[in-house]
This record gives structure tokens, C-alpha cells and sequence, in this order.
């Protein structure tokens, strides 16, 4: 195989991955950040296939647990454990999925899937 | 036409020598010395919002363990109208939604506070034990929201003056539950006046973070 042939064939993969996106099984989305207590965005609406990443910007562990402090619903229960933690969860089915923070009940955020 | 340059001239100079006198004066005024100054306004503000709280706590834990419901209602009520004022002066600073984020953490350490005045009036060691673990922990969340909200407030030692802040209000209901009242009121003062040791780094923090606010 050429030069010329191999340095195309690259410049097709890079094209196609740009194309594509560089990510695993879901799409990422710019994510929510967990700082002062809250989380921001507090409600976000998503692609259903994303992979939602959650990063902590306050210095003691918060939790992303889906339902409500009265119904937990099962759905996804990440630990986050200090600054800078960072976790995902993937959200397949459309549908809304409200969250909370199981330490901070009072931490609430909701994700539209579409 | 000369003649009239001239007299213009000097009009301008006499009314600028005049307004420098006057100003002059105003500037005088303006430099004395004054603590009616923003910051100060923030640091006797805190002062006074968290020597409440610690006055209204009391009230409410004295009425608890003397089994006066109607004034542990009217206490409690006061206490909660204190926390919305605080939340108030955080929302005021750094947004509706630190305030509104703030609010159930601060109600939160009071909730404890219940619990460990409960266990004093029932007897309850278990249910004491619990709650001042509660509070030492609480002490970690409250550490961590002031330092997320402003760098000059390290976690470690905000965590210490409210840990601080909880003992010293155990004394007090410690001393109330054994119906010691010169104790109680001792350590009332001692609460109260601890605050201080929390409003003045809190002032400074926000005045150094703010400076163009303050």
C-alpha cells in the first residue's frame, strides 16, 4: 500500500470519527455539576443513548440517586466522593427521572430523556 | 471685548477657588472617621443573626425540657423565622439558589440539636450519643458549603467553630436538663458569644471575596 494510500485511508478515519463522535456506547453530554449544595444544570434535557456525566465541585461526597428521598426508584445510585469526583450514568429510555442526593435530601435535579 | 475676557476669566477663576473651598469642606466631612460602612453593616449583621440564633435555640430547648409546649411553639417559630433571616443574608451575597441551598442545610444542625434535647428530657443516651454524632458530621457539610461558596473559608476551620458552636450549645441544654439554671445561662453567654468567632471570619471572607460590594 502506497503512502499517499495509507495517509488517505487516515484522513478518512479522522473525518469519520470527527463525524461520529469520540465516544463509547452513549453520546456524552456537557454534564451537570454538583457545587454549593445544588445541582447545575438543575433540570437538563437529554438525547435518549446519553451518557450524562456528573462532576463534584464541593469538598464532602454527594450521591445521584434516582427518584425521590421517599421513592427511591432504583434506576441509577452513583457515589460521588469529594471535589473533583466525577461519575455517569446512562440514560437509554426516555422518560423523566427525577434525582436527589441521598446525604443532602434536599439536593434535587430532574433529566428529561427524549 | 478685552475687558470682558478678563472678567470672564476671573469669574471662572473665583468660582473654581470657591467650589475647591466648598469642596474642601465636603471632603473634610467625608473622611471623618465612620463605621456606618458597608462592611460593617455585614459583620454586625452576622453578629447579631447568629448570637440570635443561639439565644432562640435556647429558649426553645428550655421550654422543650420544661415541658411548656406553647412556648416551645412560639420559640421554635422565632428560631425558624432567625434561619430564614440567615439564608436571607447568604441569598443576599451569593444568589437565590446558595439561599435557597443554604436554608435546609441550616435547618438540618437544628433538627439535631432537637434530637439531642429529646434524649436529654427522655433520658436517652442512645438517642444523645446519635444526635451529637449527627452534629460533628453536620459539621463536615456546613464546612463545605461555606468553602465551596468562598475561598477564603478553608473546610477545616469552619468545620471547627461550628463543632464548636455545637458543644458549647450542649452545655447549655445539658445544664438546662439538669435544671441548673445559673450553669445554663453561663454557658448561654458563652454560646452566644462564641458566634462571634464565626460571624467576623464570615464578614471578612465575603469583604475580601467582594471587595467592590464592601
Amino acid at each position: 500500500m502506497s503512502t499517499h494510500r495509507i495517509g488517505k485511508m487516515a484522513m478518512a478515519l479522522v473525518a469519520g470519527a470527527l463525524i461520529l463522535g469520540v465516544a463509547g456506547p452513549g453520546r456524552s453530554q456537557s454534564g451537570v455539576s454538583v457545587q454549593l449544595f445544588q445541582f447545575r444544570p438543575g433540570q437538563l434535557e437529554v438525547k435518549a443513548g446519553t451518557r450524562l456525566a456528573f462532576t463534584n465541585q464541593d469538598d464532602i461526597a454527594h450521591t445521584v440517586t434516582s427518584g425521590t428521598p421517599e421513592q427511591p426508584d432504583g434506576r441509577f445510585d452513583v457515589r460521588l466522593e469529594g471535589k473533583g469526583a466525577a461519575a455517569s450514568v446512562d440514560l437509554g429510555t426516555p422518560g423523566a427521572y427525577p434525582y436527589f442526593c441521598r446525604r443532602h435530601q434536599s439536593m434535587r435535579g430532574e433529566i428529561r430523556v427524549k | 471685548m478685552k475687558r470682558t475676557m478678563i472678567r470672564l476669566m476671573g469669574g471662572l477663576a473665583l468660582l473654581a477657588v470657591t467650589a475647591m473651598g466648598v469642596g474642601d469642606v465636603w471632603a473634610a466631612r467625608l473622611n471623618q472617621p465612620t463605621s456606618a460602612t458597608p462592611a460593617a453593616g455585614l459583620r454586625v449583621g452576622l453578629n447579631a443573626l447568629l448570637s440570635e440564633h443561639v439565644y432562640l435555640a435556647s429558649a426553645a430547648t428550655n421550654a422543650a425540657l420544661g415541658g411548656r409546649d406553647a412556648e416551645f411553639k412560639a420559640a421554635a417559630g422565632a428560631l425558624d423565622a432567625n434561619s430564614i433571616v440567615i439564608s436571607k443574608a447568604i441569598g443576599s451575597v451569593y444568589g437565590p439558589d446558595a439561599e435557597k441551598a443554604f436554608l435546609p442545610l441550616w435547618r438540618k444542625h437544628i433538627g439535631m440539636v432537637v434530637d439531642y434535647t429529646v434524649g436529654a428530657a427522655t433520658s436517652d443516651r442512645a438517642k444523645q450519643d446519635k444526635a451529637v454524632t449527627d452534629l460533628v458530621g453536620y459539621t463536615q457539610d456546613f464546612g463545605a458549603f461555606l468553602a465551596s461558596a468562598n475561598p477564603h473559608l478553608p473546610k477545616a476551620a469552619v468545620a471547627d467553630l461550628v463543632k464548636h458552636h455545637v458543644l458549647t450549645l450542649k452545655d447549655v441544654i445539658d445544664a438546662q436538663a439538669a435544671k441548673d439554671q445559673s450553669r445554663a445561662f453561663t454557658a448561654l453567654r458563652t454560646g452566644a458569644g462564641h458566634m462571634q468567632m464565626i460571624a467576623d471570619p464570615l464578614a471578612e471572607a465575603i469583604v475580601t471575596q467582594f471587595p467592590d460590594k464592601f
